[in-house]
């Protein structure tokens, strides 16, 4: 197994929830990216795929001082935790080696040639980023084809029922970024080169995506923000997704937090 | 031995007995064997084999700039595709509207292209009864024949004015003005726009401001804005736009956010991200900002050199002789804070608070149009909102209230009528019998009423163009109910869509991405021009309306045809973009750094880059844009600089609309004039009916004539979509009162109608007010819109909005019971 000494480039992403106005077209910009399929009824949201999923949550005060907020949600990409000891809690359970930690660039992948649906890491996910395919969602035989199939994108492969998927951070727009590099006879791509569909979606420009290595990248000076979190961080698995919010209500709803666990951040609180 | 025999005779025999316990025996003994799992396992591995799962196909990454015309927003698009197809839609980041992003719709529209379910794939004619969907194909020869033959006929027959067009074109665009100029030419007065905020904005711009031009609002460079019910993150004005604006607003190295109130009575988005949340009773706001003018006027927070110098009837004055109380008196007397307070729910203080805040800072605006803004508007609290604009004088600058200025797009030649026509002409169009403001809002209610309640004698050919009136026009179901009974209908939509099924005739459009079209956009705050390419080729048998309304007008024949003297709607878009050529002015490129809200506060214009007119003509094809940063700022001057042009806080031109009107709107209580603005509180009594059912909107969820798109259904919770039904907010206070839990299902019920939808406890809905997301309850298109959820337009209409004569949709009375 090849040492690991830190990783080369490690990619992630600020959420930030004070800009986000939770019109979703994240999800949308996403679904549309990775050729995520589409149920007529996508209400029932134990079968729905979506691999940036909205919440919406709200601090729970009565009329007329309720408020709330969303939540997007990818792929948490979750990290070693630093001590030698456990990785991501899918890769470390995952019985096929279907989805891997990768040392270059901090992205956990998604091999669905190797996955055998034993949906293990779909349990094991703290963040229900993890979704199973219980059909195949698109098909190209009548009467299952609805004419929809023609816009899906050769750059990410449709999935077969049997699979589980999840994102991957735009990993083809990875691969996209860095065959222009090297033509260009560049090794290191440059900031926002390359960025997740969701990232460039975004209206509010509240998606910021970088390499978290690079203190010169947005994102590195982002997560020095006072009001910077991550969801669950007490589970220590690491996650190289983080949200920014000046409430202390949101801040509190990201982790199940006993009373005297969050401490205020002084300064623009609500 | 005997018996024995015949026993075991008997065990042998086949007999109902035997038989069974055979045929029980043989299905455990295979359960029980591996032999049943063995065969499904196998099919399972077989069939996950068969090739069902697509590879799609690779070839050249191409991609193709356009614009979004899912909506008058004008956002920039990049449509990327792999071969033939079309793979994604991007935002533009060279686009001035919205620099890189886009809304939940306009990312998923690949799925209004290509969802075959829901597409109209060539011309159609119905055989079967209407709304059962029986079409069968014919050529666009023949379609066009009968289309071409039943306007003859109507006009022979001198009956040319009872064709009837409704229009949903974005306005201003090519073919919005050649469906106008067609009616006009085969003669007939009825061209109605569908109701929208555009045309309560255009009315109070005419009313108060005294331009043709509607108003616009500088927000970008404004530092509060006090919004009376817009759902700026909804989808009001440009999306793109809007979202794009408010990223900037909250971003911390922005060091002049805006503030920002709302007022609504729902923790919507924008409520909840808004500094402060104003939740008065729907059906206030006009209230409210009145009694935050009366808080400005009694601690002199006012303008005064404005008020003094640019504005009439602001103080006592003497009107035909006769003398006149000023607006200042009347407001001061009848808004205190306390008796709005009573009304509007909310407290004094922060009544005062809001207006102090409000007239303290250096550019507020406030702005009106509810939730996404496509729906009709209440004139009256439009007039109160721009009074309170008025009052603080932030109009015609930076930051502030701009009149708006079209861009300078040539005039096409004017259309010819023949005698027939002109015969025809003086009668004069449908107007709803109680409007007063016949002129300046949308008139499509008033087919309902003459086919509901006239001899409908009015109606015989419907043309319906590029909407789904059907199931967006807030009257409950009136207009759906009068569909049945008109003679002849056409759709030009691209959907089998609620109207076009409906339908005796269908003679699709192309869908935006497979067209040329052109568009401006009225509620930004300058001038804006673009234009569509195909971005694919057309998948179907359709054809784009514009050519398809030349080649009709050819088919008439005499002066039909010579009012359009181009073979194309290429040809009329390219002679109306001469004039921006020619107007030496605007720009076709957008650098991020310099963004048009950036030209506006600096007053400095962009350099015109247009060298020649091919040039230009080709980057507008390529869908190009023109704007120009500056164009509102140099109309106001003009506008402004006339002596007589003031803004007006007692309309005399409502005031004479009001006097030639034959249907007085009933007389208010307070002794205001009707041509100011003012409070008249509900007029019908609400008895039977408790609660108050009020629609609200979601930019994730298209409530417009369009489906929306499955990836958004993603997006909705299931607490708003749950299987077929959709979900009414409702407070747990509310809720208790009814003994309602989460999920259970009630009934909904107007004076109009019922439905049957069920509860989600919220706590940011107001008490006694039950909330109905709009956009569902499609009864057309395929399973991922049909049949799900309730549709809130059928609960609304039974009140009328006094001035306008159209539905006060944002208001109605309704009660629920619990369904059993």
């Amino acid at each position: 197994m090849e040492k690991r000494e830190g990783h080369d480039n490690k990619y992630g992403m600020v959420i930030d929830l004070d800009k986000c106005t939770g019109c979703g077209t994240c999800m949308v910009a996403c679904a549309a990216e990775n050729n995520v399929t589409v149920r007529a009824d996508e209400s029932d949201k134990e079968r729905s795929i979506a691999w940036m999923q909205l919440y919406k949550i709200d601090n729970g005060r009565p009329f007329p001082d309720t408020e709330v907020c969303y939540f997007p949600r990818p792929c948490m990409h979750c990290d070693e935790d630093g001590r030698g000891g456990h990785h991501s809690p899918c890769v470390s359970v995952c019985v096929a080696t279907a989805t891997e930690l990768d040392p270059h660039t901090g992205i956990v992948s998604q091999i669905y040639a190797r996955c055998i649906g034993c949906r293990y890491c779909q349990a094991a996910c703290p963040y229900h980023a993890r979704y199973f395919n219980w059909w195949d969602g698109y098909s190209s035989f009548k009467p299952f084809s609805k004419g929809m199939e023609r816009s899906l994108s050769p750059e990410v492969s449709p999935r077969m029922r049997g699979v589980i998927e999840k994102c991957t951070f735009c990993h083809h727009r990875l691969m996209r970024a860095k065959t222009k590099a090297y033509a260009e006879n560049r090794r290191d791509l440059r900031e926002y080169e390359y960025i997740t569909a969701c990232t460039e979606a975004c209206p509010a420009r509240a998606i910021t995506f970088g390499d978290l290595n690079n203190p010169d990248h947005m994102v590195s000076r982002l997560i020095k923000n006072k009001n910077t979190f991550r969801l669950l961080e007490k589970l220590n698995t690491q996650p190289k997704v983080y949200y920014i919010s000046s409430k202390e209500w949101v801040r509190k709803l990201a982790d199940n937090y006993l009373p005297d666990q969050i401490k205020p951040v002084s300064g623009n609180d609500i | 031995m005997g018996s024995d025999k015949k026993k075991f005779t008997e065990l042998l025999s086949v007999n109902r007995r035997n038989f069974i316990k055979f045929a029980i025996g043989g299905a455990v003994g295979t359960g029980l064997s591996p032999l049943p799992w063995k065969l499904i396992d196998d099919t399972a591995i077989f069939t996950q084999n068969l090739p069902w799962v697509p590879v799609p196909e690779t070839g050249k990454f191409t991609k193709v700039r356009s614009h979004c015309t899912l909506c008058p927003g004008a956002c920039g698009i990049e449509v990327r595709k792999v071969g033939d197809r079309a793979v994604k839609i991007e935002g533009r980041t060279d686009h001035p509207v919205n620099p890189g992003g886009l809304c939940p719709l306009g990312m998923g529209g690949l799925q209004l292209l290509y969802n075959e379910n829901i597409r109209c794939k060539s011309p159609l004619k119905r055989v079967g009864s209407r709304s059962t969907g029986e079409f069968e194909p014919l050529s666009w020869d023949e379609a066009l024949r009968a289309l071409t033959h039943q306007i003859l006929e109507l006009r022979s027959n001198g009956k040319a004015g009872s064709i009837v067009a409704i229009d949903g074109y974005n306005s201003g665009s090519t073919v919005s003005l050649m469906i106008k100029r067609f009616m006009k030419a085969i003669g007939s007065n009825n061209y109605i726009r569908l109701p929208s905020m555009e045309g309560e904005t255009a009315a109070v711009s005419k009313l108060m401001y005294g331009s043709d031009t509607p108003v616009a609002y500088d927000l970008e460079n404004s530092d509060f804005i006090l919004s009376f019910g817009c759902g700026l993150l909804e989808g009001w004005g440009a999306p793109g736009r809007l979202l794009n604006t408010w990223g900037l607003w909250r971003s911390a190295e922005n060091r002049e956010n805006a503030t920002i109130y709302q007022v609504e009575p729902r923790a919507s988005n924008t409520a909840s991200k808004a500094d402060k949340w104003i939740p008065a009773r729907p059906g206030t706001e006009t209230a409210l900002a009145l009694g935050i003018a009366n808080v400005i006027i009694r601690e002199n927070l006012y303008n005064k050199t404005y008020v003094e110098n640019c504005t009439a009837g602001f103080f006592e004055h003497e009107a035909e002789g006769i003398k006149q109380r000023g607006f200042r008196d009347i407001i001061v007397e009848n808004y205190n804070p306390d008796r709005v307070s009573e009304i509007t729910g909310i407290g004094p203080d922060m009544i005062i608070s809001t207006a102090r805040a409000f007239a303290g800072a250096k550019t507020p605006i406030a702005i009106c149009g509810k939730g996404k803004g496509t729906l009709n508007g209440d004139i009256n609290e439009f007039m109160a909102v721009h009074a309170l604009n008025a009052l603080t004088g932030n109009i015609n600058r930076p930051g502030g209230v701009l009149i708006g200025a079209r861009p300078p797009l040539s005039e096409l030649p004017a259309p010819e009528v023949d005698e027939i026509a002109s015969e025809s002409l003086k009668k004069p169009g449908l107007t709803l019998g109680n409007a007063v403001l016949k002129e300046y809002s949308s008139q499509t209610s008033a087919i309902a009423e003459s086919i509901l309640k006239g001899d409908g004698q009015e109606v015989d050919t419907l043309l319906v163009f590029s909407s789904n009136p059907a199931f967006t026009i807030p009257d409950g179901g009136d207009f759906y109910q009068s569909l049945a009974k008109i003679p002849f209908i056409v759709s030009f939509s691209p959907y089998l869509d609620e109207t076009a099924m409906m339908a005796d005739l269908i003679l699709p459009d192309h869908t935006y991405l497979e067209k040329i079209d052109d568009m401006e956009c009225p509620s930004l705050q300058y001038s804006f021009y673009g234009m569509t390419q195909p971005a694919v080729a057309p998948l179907y048998d359709t054809r784009n309306t514009g050519d398809v309304i030349i080649r009709l007008a050819e088919m008439i024949g005499g002066t039909t045809a010579n009012s359009f003297p181009f073979k194309t709607l290429e040809e009329a878009i390219k002679s109306r973009v001469q004039g921006l050529f020619d107007c030496k002015e605007g720009s076709g490129k957008y650098n991020p750094s310099d963004t048009p809200s950036k030209f506006i506060s600096a007053g400095t214009g962009v350099t015109p880059d247009f060298k020649d007119f091919k040039g230009m003509w080709k980057q507008l094809k390529n869908g190009g844009f023109w704007y120009n940063p500056l164009s509102h700022i140099k109309n106001n001057a003009d506008i402004f600089n006339a002596p007589e042009s003031k803004f007006e806080f007692m309309s005399s031109r409502l005031k004479s609309l009001i006097e030639a009107s034959t249907a007085k709107p009933a007389s208010d209580t307070l002794e205001e004039p009707l041509y100011m603005p003012h409070f008249r509180g509900s007029e019908k009594s609400d008895e039977g009916y408790p609660l108050m059912m009020i629609p609200y909107e979601m930019i994730n969820l298209s409530s417009g004539w369009l489906p929306n798109p499955p990836y958004l259904n993603k997006s909705l919770f299931d607490s708003q979509l749950k299987g077929d039904d959709s979900f009414v907010e409702i407070n747990p206070e509310t809720a208790l009162a009814y003994k309602l839990k989460e999920g259970d299902k009630i009934q909904v019920t107007s004076a109009k109608g019922s439905a049957s939808v069920r509860v989600h406890l919220f706590d940011g809905a107001m008490p006694g007010v039950v909330f109905m997301p709009m956009g569902f309850g499609h009864m057309a298109y395929d399973d991922f819109s049909f049949g799900k959820g309730c549709n809130p337009n059928r609960l609304m209409g039974a009140n009328i909005d006094p001035l306008s004569g159209q539905p006060a949709w944002w208001y109605t009375p309704v009660k629920i019971s619990k369904a059993i």
